[in-house]
């Protein structure tokens, strides 16, 4: 199965029970604004930890009914976030989500290693945008959590993402290992790295996806710009996955889509015991929702 | 073997450096009187006629040159072939490294300028269905990815003189999975990749394989691994001379193997065996060279 928009996600949630989420510092407008209409969606059950009267203010000036809503006082920052990740690490929340709190905090929670969400995994961000001009979506890792990685680190990048499209129905997703060239060049770390992922791929060491690297972004999308070129390759044209060479190549790409492409994103932390919505500031409501419904798809309970 | 000499069409001319080696003038006397080598005998001569004659061989088939030294005999054979009175140079009772000195001088030698020195060799064994090329027994003790890759060229080039155009190249290591721990498994994953995207041309590579996935069918079934040398590998090549080396003289020794091996990223064709190499293997070996030249 793949998924043409976001939207579709909402088929993978439809009918299975209502996964829990949890909202760290809960006193954010708009991440209350996109919890409460995937509440109302009938996408998740929302539990609301912060400053119950900021978070009742919030609610009240923007008409949001919460009668029904589960609230834990907590006005606290830390102690808020400490509990959200408790909840979920004592499993009576199936997804984290980040409200008035800053990322850094967030994620040393998360990493705590007495009552935090380790799994052993590297913790890595996994983005999913609709392009208009893609006949599907396109999912891209890592843009926003790792800066460098290394090949250790790409395999764990690569196996976060490919459990989660796996999740998400993609028997079998095409990953493509993106290099500025589709060649491989010894002075192109990238392309070195790629090579050697694929192998591993070959060799199933890598699993359940098929890899195919290096490849150009051109060709990683366009059958027509892989044919042009000669490449025998069965992801090229046809990628489920772009997996980057690193944050800055990613970041750019990210930012690019979303403001000249006019993309829609929707984006989680993978590795953890659950998946973690930790959107910015900058990201729009729709982004939020999108992203709330994609945890809600990748969560396994 | 036998077919391969009996692709040779055109007569080549060998200049053998310090020729008085029974082995040797044996291999040349069958090379010759099988029609496909005329033969320049550089060396003592005295010493040369008289171990023609203990073989009743008759000295009157080469043309002997005299030489009073081990390195003189060598830089002569190597000018011959420099300025084309030769095709072929072959090293007979000289040391390797006295001869390869000839060889590899940079004005006077017969060195590609940049090239990789490799060795590349043709296999005959008996319990394999077709001959096997194995590179690099004799000359790079550890190569790294640009020697590998040159090895691999050198080695598709012999194998398609043979007539096989798109040879299998199986790249051999302990097994066929990707570990931190072999640094050749990182090369040889550059390298399939560099086939895949036609970086290195005209074969069917892959890699890391063991010696069973690349030359034994049965092998990927039980072991559930695929790959498109698929048991039926035409080159093997070695992460390093340590182990490509013991692999050939195992299977002579203990195998029944014959193996005709040449010099590659020279001008021209040079032989280079060790002194107890069987007369048999030689006359391979010269033959081989002839193909090549």
């Amino acid at each position: 199965m793949v998924l043409k928009t976001l939207n579709d996600l909402k088929r993978l949630v439809e009918g299975g029970p209502r996964k829990k989420l949890v909202l760290a510092a809960a006193q954010d407008q708009q991440a209350m604004g996109a919890v409460v209409r995937a509440w109302k969606d009938n996408i998740i059950e929302p539990i609301l930890i912060g400053d119950k009267e900021d978070i009742q203010n919030i609610c009240a000036s923007n008409n949001y009914d919460i009668a029904d809503l589960r609230i834990i006082h907590e006005p606290e920052i830390d102690k808020s976030v400490e509990m959200a990740v408790r909840m979920v690490s004592s499993k009576q929340a199936d997804i984290l989500m980040k409200g008035k709190v800053g990322s850094s905090t967030l994620l040393r929670c998360v990493l705590n290693k007495e009552w935090g969400l380790r799994t052993g995994n590297l913790l890595s961000h996994f983005a999913l945008f609709e392009v208009e001009t893609y006949h599907k979506v396109i999912a891209v890792t890592d843009v926003a959590m790792n800066i460098a990685p290394n090949l250790k680190d790409k395999i764990a990048i690569v196996n976060n993402a490919v459990t989660c499209l796996n999740r998400l129905g993609y028997t079998m997703p095409k990953v493509a290992v993106l290099g500025a060239v589709e060649m491989v060049n010894e002075n192109m770390e990238a392309t070195l790295d790629a090579a050697l992922l694929s192998k591993m791929n070959q060799r199933d060491q890598i699993k359940n996806c098929i890899i195919d690297g290096p490849l150009a972004f051109d060709n990683a999308i366009s059958l027509e710009s892989a044919k042009h070129k000669g490449i025998r390759s069965e992801v090229a044209g046809d990628t489920d996955l772009l997996l980057m060479p690193d944050i800055e190549v990613g970041n750019v790409l990210y930012k690019s889509l979303v403001f000249f492409a006019k993309a829609k994103v929707a984006s989680i932390i993978l590795g953890a015991m659950v998946p973690i919505v930790l959107t910015s500031r900058s990201d729009s409501e729709q982004a939020k929702f999108d992203s709330i419904l994609l945890a809600a798809a990748a969560s396994k309970w | 073997m036998e077919e391969m000499v009996l692709k040779l069409k055109k007569k080549h001319r060998i200049a053998v450096a310090w020729a008085q080696d029974s082995n040797t003038i044996g291999a040349i006397n069958e090379a010759v009187k099988t029609g496909f080598i005329e033969a320049k005998l550089i060396g003592k001569s005295s010493e040369i006629i008289k171990i023609c004659k203990d073989g009743s061989i008759d000295d009157r088939l080469f043309d002997i040159i005299d030489s009073d030294n081990e390195t003189d005999a060598s830089e002569e054979a190597v000018r011959l072939v420099r300025c084309d009175d030769a095709d072929v140079v072959m090293k007979g009772l000289v040391g390797t490294d006295r001869f390869l000195k000839a060889v590899m001088d940079k004005e006077k030698g017969l060195m590609i300028p940049n090239a990789v020195l490799s060795y590349v060799a043709a296999m005959e064994i008996p319990d394999y269905h077709k001959l096997l090329f194995i590179t690099d027994p004799a000359v790079i003790p550890f190569p790294d990815l640009d020697q590998k890759i040159a090895m691999a060229g050198y080695a598709i080039e012999m194998a398609s003189r043979f007539g096989i155009e798109k040879p299998r190249i199986a790249l051999i290591g302990a097994s066929e999975k990707m570990s931190r721990h072999f640094n050749n498994s990182v090369d040889y994953a550059i390298m399939c990749k560099m086939a895949d995207r036609g970086q290195i041309k005209n074969c069917i590579m892959d890699g890391p394989l063991d010696i069973f996935l690349a030359c034994d069918n049965r092998s990927g079934e039980i072991k559930g691994v695929t790959s498109p040398v698929n048991g039926d590998a035409d080159i093997l090549l070695f992460p390093s001379l340590e182990a490509c080396n013991p692999f050939y003289k195992g299977l002579m020794l203990f195998g029944k193997g014959e193996l005709a091996g040449l010099i590659r990223g020279t001008e021209k064709p040079v032989i280079v065996m060790s002194r107890s190499e069987s007369e048999k293997s030689k006359y391979y070996c010269i033959a081989l060279s002839c193909l090549m030249a």
